[in-house]
């Protein structure tokens, strides 16, 4: 049997010529959250565009398997097929397309024939529900004109309705106020014990360990100057809250 | 053979106008091969061609061939035919000379019609027509217009469209041009709203190997309230010009265009955007969107907005794009499952989903979707 959970080994990631990966080890077991923490600029982002796919981010060394799949392999679409899910820090507004269209093709592409239109558009209410998110969402087109608050519950909802095996969330909580942070937690919550993504496995990116309050991880990992610099408990998070990057900074050596 | 409507005299007044009145385009370049100030689209030899077929459901309006308007509502259709072109029109001048095929639509005052009227003009092979279309609106009188062009291969159709209002009507003209590859189409389509009336153009150009539009509403009356929207999208070696013109002589009027253009393939498009308001036309509110879409290296688009504001306290507005897709936007679909081709297909359709938003029944908006999604795929 092919080894489970989304497997990062001595990823090198360069834009433009720059690396700023430098060798990541990092695994997200199926079920599991693991929280990446990071100062401004250490590459986490990086990470989830490396992941991901995004053609700007040059992947020069190492291995990313997700339940055995070579996802360095598959262009950016099958990567999500396969199972693997990024909520976007800033997703892109696309004029024209439809919310429900754009969800509903993308539920087709990753879970193909399982839902008609009607049974669909039923789940949709259903998880927007949840997010607090209004009807007229449906007739809005993909993020244009949404505020920030609005594009994170769209992401939200995506993860919701996609359920993938793995999903990366790109400092979801940054700029949103505590309902909307509430509702996001819940969306997440919420998947974690549903029968579709119970074993989910999460990857959640932030800055603050706001989030962390509300969706307790199983891991934490802080990232600094492109390499994972320490691994540990929920504490690991708390002790950041405190003490800030600093001292983590000096007690591993890494180089800020 | 139908008589013409115009005496010789006015007949010949208006070949010498085609002959001597240049379009005012642009000349030929590298990329556009066409010199429009000397195409002469010539009448086929066989006389009278094509025909014209009307679909009106509503027994208070009139909607008849320009022939039988001419002998039976003669008064009424005087009241707007040749009010709205001006000498301008070089190809206006050539159809109204050839005009024999046409229609004339009447909507008495505050006749509301619940189904559009709908126009179909037809030529067979090789055949060239002329056809007219002539629209009076009575005061607060609503009507929707749908203009169909059904032509043959190589055939050739240059028209015009007429639109006088009343004060407080409301006309909506849409004209969405599927004509075969090999034919060509040159369209002028001109409206004369009077107080408080609103008019809108779509005209969606996506056929024929050479298509010429002129998009005109001409404000003479406060309270205006104009539209024109368009959408056209060039592939193969298809050449398309559209200029539209919106010209406020008068103030307190509100005019807003929307522009949405694609070209692949070897697609050659050019726009140009005028917007007048004139020194008087003081509290006009203008506004001109206008996006282009280059899907191949070989396309090529020409986007020109022309704004000549000589009034000191109007609104105006203009905002322009021109490029290819945006990366984000594919990398933001496929990331989410949708292949790539796909993710392609879906942007760019929603690129022209405000255009074709503007056009009047769900049928002609999903046939103008299929149509356009044939050519992003092909």
């Amino acid at each position: 049997m092919a080894e489970q959970g989304l497997r990062i080994a001595g990823l090198h990631s360069s834009v433009e010529g720059n690396e700023i990966l430098k060798g990541v080890d990092l695994t997200v077991e199926a079920g599991k959250v693991h929280a990446l923490m990071g100062p401004n600029g250490s590459g986490k982002s990086t990470l989830a565009f490396s992941l991901t796919g995004h053609p700007h981010y040059d992947v020069t060394a190492g291995t990313v398997t997700l339940d055995g799949i070579d996802l360095l392999a598959l262009s950016p679409d099958k990567r999500a097929r396969a199972g693997l899910f990024l909520s976007f820090q800033y997703p892109a507004a696309i004029p024209g397309v439809k919310v429900p269209n754009f969800l509903y093709a993308a539920r087709q592409a990753v879970r193909p024939g399982e839902l008609t239109p009607a049974k669909f558009r039923a789940l949709l209410l259903e998880k927007m529900d949840v997010l607090g998110m209004d009807p007229s969402f449906l007739g809005r087109y993909l993020n244009d004109g949404f505020s920030g608050g609005e594009k994170k519950r769209l992401e939200m909802l995506q993860l919701a309705v996609l359920a993938p095996k793995y999903a990366i969330l790109d400092e979801t909580d940054s700029g949103l106020d505590v309902d909307a942070l509430q509702d996001v937690s819940d969306t997440i919550n919420a998947l974690r014990v549903s029968e579709e993504g119970k074993t989910s496995g999460f990857l959640i990116i932030t800055h603050y360990p706001r989030i962390l309050q509300h969706i307790t991880p199983d891991v934490v990992h802080v990232m600094i100057d492109g390499r994972i610099v320490k691994t540990g408990g929920p504490d690991l998070a708390q002790r950041i809250e405190r003490e800030g990057y600093d001292t983590l900074r000096e007690e591993t050596g890494a180089i800020a | 053979m139908p008589r013409s409507l115009l005496s010789p005299q006015e007949r010949d007044a208006a070949l010498e106008a085609f002959a001597t009145t240049r379009t005012g385009r642009a000349k030929p370049s590298q990329y556009w091969k066409i010199d429009l100030e000397t195409l002469v689209p010539n009448a086929s030899a066989n006389g009278a061609a094509g025909a014209v077929a009307i679909e009106n459901t509503s027994s208070r309006a009139i909607a008849v061939d320009l022939q039988t308007a001419a002998r039976d509502h003669a008064t009424l259709l005087h009241r707007a035919f040749r009010r709205a072109i001006e000498a301008q029109h070089k190809f206006a001048q050539l159809a109204l000379a050839n005009a024999s095929l046409g229609a004339f639509i009447y909507v008495p005052a505050d006749c509301a019609l619940d189904a559009p009227i709908v126009v179909r003009y037809r030529a067979a092979d090789d055949e060239a027509i002329f056809p007219y279309t002539v629209v009076l609106a009575e005061r607060g009188a609503r009507a929707t217009i749908i203009e169909r062009l059904e032509l043959g291969s190589r055939a050739l159709a240059c028209g015009v469209a007429e639109i006088v209002t009343e004060e407080s009507a409301d006309v909506t003209y849409a004209s969405a041009q599927f004509a075969p590859q090999d034919a060509r189409v040159l369209f002028t389509r001109v409206a004369r709203p009077g107080r408080d009336a609103r008019v809108a153009w779509a005209s969606a150009e996506l056929g024929a190997s050479l298509s010429v539009t002129d998009l005109a509403i001409t404000i003479e009356q406060p309270g205006v309230d104009a539209r024109i929207a368009t959408l056209f999208f060039p592939t193969g070696a298809q050449h398309v010009d559209i200029v539209s013109s919106v010209d406020h002589r008068t103030g307190d009027a509100t005019s807003e265009t929307l522009v949405k253009s694609a070209a692949a393939g070897r697609g050659q498009g050019r726009y140009l955007g005028n917007i007048r308001i004139a020194a008087h036309a003081q509290h006009s509110d203008a506004s001109l969107r206008d996006d282009a879409l280059l899907l191949s290296p070989s396309a090529h688009i020409d986007s020109i907005p022309a704004l000549e504001i000589a009034a000191n306290d109007v609104k105006a507005y203009h905002g322009a794009t021109v490029g290819a897709l945006d990366d984000e936007s594919i990398f933001y679909m496929t990331s989410r499952g949708i292949d790539r081709d796909a993710a392609e297909r879906m942007i760019a359709l929603g690129f022209f989903e405000p255009a074709i938003d503007r056009f009047p029944t769900e049928s002609l908006r999903d046939e103008l979707r299929v149509a356009l999604q044939a050519k992003v795929t092909a």
